[in-house]
């Protein structure tokens, strides 16, 4: 394979430097999560600080961070699992259907690929206000999931897709119903989809922001994304604070990304590679 | 009514659903005997304490049962402009009085509080009567100040002054010249936090109050025909490209962030000798930079007078106060009047918000402001606005918001030279 | 029609709960807006109906067209950054180089961080008095660090979304080539094609797809993306930045009119579902493949 390799020395140096770029600001991130205020005026972005102090991260409990942690948790989740929920049917129909009906709702939903959320927010603000749901968590996760739907099905058609259709075929003729093809045969296998879909979806809910800052207004239903702003004063921001919580908010999603990247990878190619 | 039908029908179809509920509707009380009474405000590290000690102190007096509710800056003008008139409403808000209230006041959601003061005679002599004026609308009080003052001041690094052999400046003439001076020693005349229009709106501000008076700037708030295309409003903006072109901010200002403390560090470090800023900066520098205070290198003056203009030099612009403000709409207006009434003008309450170093809008403080720490500061802020003939209140917040937010772009384009003084003055002129 | 009959058919009751979740929450409120677009309203009471007043007013904003120009420029230059870059990474990192997981876990990390956070990051980073812009902006053609509050404010914000998302590109690009068969490759080397050869003659048509998919993910995006600039740089310096999302954002949530925010969410809604429509035309997305196989 040293063909391969050589063809890869200038792509191997673009990474390199973007490999910089990327390390540079986390660096920064992290180092500043550790200053004290005042040592960040007083030092550069960069210095490694003289007096480290964990009372970024020791004040970031105090002031009810677990709560906000725990909160955007269920968000993320709640949001994965309900448009997984009705997208995956969804999607198994409109693969196996060709009726008019389901033609014209994916095509629906194809329309609602690029709708922008903050275009929809007052209606979205009336609508939940009106079901009682006004600050509740399940105020963000409800639309939050509705405007992730447009792209999980048509990643997750796309994946159905590629399931040959003699598997179909096969269990058909055993005389399966379609309740037991979907759990036997549709859901193993549309398991990277599902993951890359997953994925997707979870960290938009993750770094959500609109939705929840206008569906929801008490400390308990803050979520972290909500939460950063507990350093930003009437008059400034508190910088190490904030940036001690943008290190520990990080920390789920890194142990996360650890524990399935095999299953990430896989299934961010069989959703968007084909 | 029909609300209340539409809540049980509700409430009973998604009762299965509903994971958490608000506190909005009724029943969720913490199972006191008195009201729920929901007070909002803003997020600050510093008066949120007080405000909860007296609201404690409030609930355990009358058994109701008031709690407050923060968010920070943005977020709260947004939430507050979509709950005001539906059921997640607040009983009392915090607002910035002027045209931010009116706006509340003309969708008939506040509750005037006339009644308040005719039945407590002692409260209104209480307050500065500058401030008071401020949470009027139309002749009517709508709101009452719940904070400090807090003027726009200019801040001089004395240290910087010392080593370049000058006196800060009295007149404009001599803001002018000092410009030059520090521009020959390489240091960044004046620290402006560019990349945000309200920082540079205390230029614009000033610049009209000195040159023009007071009532220029009343005709635009009252939406006068050509109050914009005044000839003080052109010579003010000429003015403020005049200082650009001289170099008063540097060449990089409007990169410069004021929430990161980008111009407060760069005047604290001695990179910029002058800073025009609401007073609250004494507090952010204390904060971040407690030296450059304790070393008495923080000197700070009124805004300069201008040579031949019709202003009063010993007016002022700024933050008149915060306002607390009662919703129209509200189920427990009797026990939010209460409210108002004993927390605002107790002493507890007051003597909290000096401890907190803020200078509160109330006469006959001085003993007390001498008494405390950063009394020289406090001092000088109280002299200044008990002695002003006029406080103007930040225009961002006196305007309508779509007229603040226009303003606030047209004012960039006008710092960075995009536009003429003619052309601001136009497209003012036009927005609704 | 006999083969159809023996062939298992889920009828429409399966997609039904996402497509009444999605009429529910994605398309009533379109309607509600376009409603709204007919009236005078600031979040305060109750709407006025003012007729066409408001899609009148287009006229007299130049703010518009600065926000269509501004974010077509932000889209392109946003993908002809993003692509190249995420594209010979992702080919890279997929090659067979040693400590290949631990740099793809470098690469990953700006996707763990909000957009909050990154734009509070980097204006601290570029501040042209404290942060690096200050030391390094020499070296790029600032030479007074103004990287922000420059008339090229447009192209550092494109980098600091590039930065935010180039690492999801890449990690699509990476995961595709593997799924490139190696007997393509050896085949090729066979042939006596070398490495740049077989770049463009194996690599590139096997990824076409992948390309479509990242594309329709940063235009799609593109369209709601505003958070970062107006943490970054609200739309300034003047408005050099304000893309037509944060424009509609603040005439709605800053200015509080309603109305006429609403007729920009409209004409935001209308060319987001035309790209939806081109897309979705040009990649085949619609064809409806239940007979066949994914061919």
């Amino acid at each position: 394979m040293s063909g391969k390799n050589r063809a890869n020395v200038p792509a191997g140096v673009l990474a390199t430097v973007w490999l910089i770029i990327v390390a540079v600001p986390i660096y920064f991130v992290v180092i500043t999560g550790f200053r004290t205020q005042d040592a960040y005026i007083e030092q550069g972005p960069l210095d490694l600080p003289t007096r480290p102090t964990l009372g970024n991260f020791t004040s970031l409990f105090e002031l009810g961070f677990t709560t906000y942690l725990v909160n955007s948790l269920i968000v993320a989740f709640g949001t994965v699992a309900v448009v997984l929920g009705v997208a995956l049917p969804a999607a198994y129909a409109i693969v196996r259907n060709p009726s008019r009906q389901l033609k014209i709702a994916f095509n629906v939903f194809l329309l609602g690929l690029a709708v922008p959320a903050q275009a929809v927010i007052v209606p979205i603000y009336l609508i939940i206000t009106r079901l009682q749901l006004y600050d509740s968590l399940l105020a963000v996760i409800l639309p939050t999931a509705a405007f992730s739907l447009p792209i999980a099905i048509v990643v997750l058609t796309s994946t159905l897709r590629d399931i040959p259709g003699e598997l179909y075929e096969a269990m058909t003729v055993d005389g399966a119903a379609s309740g037991r093809i979907f759990t036997r045969l549709v859901l193993p296998l549309s398991r990277p989809g599902l993951v890359s879909v997953g994925i997707f979806v979870g960290l938009g809910a993750w770094n959500g922001f609109l939705f929840p800052l206008v569906l929801t207004q008490s400390d308990e239903q803050r979520v972290l994304t909500l939460g950063l702003w507990k350093f930003q004063s009437q008059y400034g921001t508190n910088v190490p604070g904030l940036m001690a919580a943008v290190v520990l908010s990080a920390l789920p999603v890194l142990a996360l990304y650890l524990f399935g990247r095999r299953h990430l990878l896989s299934g961010l190619a069989a959703g968007f590679g084909k | 009514m029909r609300r209340t039908v539409l809540k049980v029908v509700a409430a009973s179809a998604v009762l299965t659903l509903a994971s958490a509920c608000g506190n909005s509707g009724p029943g969720t009380g913490s199972g006191a005997a008195g009201a729920d009474v929901q007070v909002w405000a803003l997020e600050d590290a510093a008066v949120n304490p007080i405000a909860t000690r007296s609201i404690a102190d409030f609930n355990a007096g009358t058994g109701d049962n008031v709690k407050l509710v923060t968010y920070v800056n943005d977020a709260y003008k947004q939430k507050l402009q979509v709950a005001m008139g539906s059921p997640q409403a607040p009983d009392v808000f915090f607002n910035w009085g002027g045209g931010n209230l009116k706006q509340f006041v003309d969708a008939k959601q506040v509750e005037p509080l006339d009644d308040l003061l005719a039945k407590n005679p002692g409260l209104t002599d209480k307050f500065l009567p500058s401030v008071m004026d401020v949470g009027k609308v139309g002749g009517k009080q709508y709101g009452l100040p719940m904070i400090g003052v807090l003027p726009v001041v200019l801040f001089i690094n004395k240290d910087v002054f010392a080593k370049a052999g000058v006196q800060p400046p009295t007149t404009y003439a001599e803001l002018l010249n000092l410009i030059d001076v520090f521009k020959s020693k390489g240091i960044t005349p004046i620290a402006l936090a560019g990349s945000q229009g309200w920082t540079e709106l205390m230029w614009l501000e000033y610049l009209l109050d000195r040159i023009g008076g007071v009532d220029k700037f009343k005709a635009i708030v009252d939406g006068r025909d050509g109050a914009w295309t005044d000839p003080a409003v052109v010579k003010s903006l000429g003015e403020i490209q005049n200082l650009v072109k001289r170099g008063a901010f540097g060449s990089n200002y409007a990169s410069v962030n004021y929430d990161n403390q980008g111009a407060s560090k760069l005047f604290a470090t001695g990179k910029a000798a002058m800073h025009l800023m609401g007073t609250w900066d004494y507090s952010v520098q204390k904060d971040a930079n407690p030296k450059f205070i304790t070393d008495g290198k923080l000197g700070y003056v009124g805004f300069p007078a201008y040579e031949g203009g019709a202003g009063d030099p010993k007016a002022v612009v700024g933050n008149p106060s915060n306002y607390y403000s009662i919703n129209a709409g509200s189920k427990n207006k009797a026990v939010a009047t209460d409210f108002l009434a004993k927390s605002l003008t107790s002493d507890a309450y007051i003597n909290g918000l000096i401890e907190a170093g803020q200078v509160p809008p109330v006469k006959g403080i001085e003993a007390t402001l001498k008494a405390k720490p950063n009394s020289e500061f406090t001092t000088f802020t109280y002299d200044l606005v008990a002695g002003a003939p006029s406080f103007t209140q930040s225009w961002d917040q006196a305007l309508s918001p779509s007229v603040s937010a226009e303003l606030l772009t047209n004012l960039q384009k006008l710092f960075i030279n995009k536009i003429t003084p003619d052309e601001f003055a136009g497209n003012m002129a036009k927005v609704k | 029609m006999i083969a159809a009959a023996r062939r298992e058919r889920p009828g429409f009751t399966w997609a039904a709960p996402a497509v009444l979740f999605f009429l529910a929450l994605g398309i009533l409120p379109v309607f509600a807006v376009v409603y709204l677009s007919f009236t005078k309203w600031n979040g305060l009471g109750d709407p006025q109906w003012i007729g066409l007043d408001n899609w009148k007013s287009i006229t007299d904003d130049p703010d518009l067209v600065n926000g269509i120009v501004k974010t077509v420029t932000l889209t392109v230059v946003s993908w002809l950054l993003q692509t190249p870059l995420a594209l010979l990474i992702g080919v890279w990192a997929a090659g067979p180089q040693r400590g290949r997981a631990a740099l793809s876990t470098l690469f990953f990390l700006p996707l763990l961080l909000s957009t909050a956070a990154i734009s509070l990051t980097f204006v601290s980073l570029l501040d042209p008095n404290f942060g690096l812009a200050a030391d390094y902006g020499k070296y790029v053609g600032f030479a007074d660090g103004n990287f922000l509050g420059s008339d090229h404010a447009l192209y550092v914000v494109a980098f600091v979304v590039a930065w935010q998302f180039v690492p999801f590109h890449t990690l699509l690009y990476q995961s595709a080539t593997r799924q490139i068969p190696r007997s393509l490759y050896e085949a090729a080397q066979i042939d006596g094609a070398t490495g740049v050869r077989q770049f463009f003659a194996i690599t590139l048509p096997q990824l076409r797809n992948t390309i479509i998919a990242s594309s329709v993910l940063m235009l799609v995006g593109s369209l709601t993306y505003f958070e970062m600039i107006l943490l970054m740089t609200n739309g300034g310096p003047g408005t050099a930045t304000r893309v037509l999302p944060l424009h509609m954002y603040i005439k709605g949530f800053v200015g509080f009119d309603m109305g006429y925010a609403s007729v920009l969410a409209v004409l935001l809604v209308a060319v987001g579902t035309a790209l939806s429509v081109v897309v979705v035309r040009s990649t085949g997305y619609h064809r409806m493949a239940s007979d066949r196989e994914g061919a």
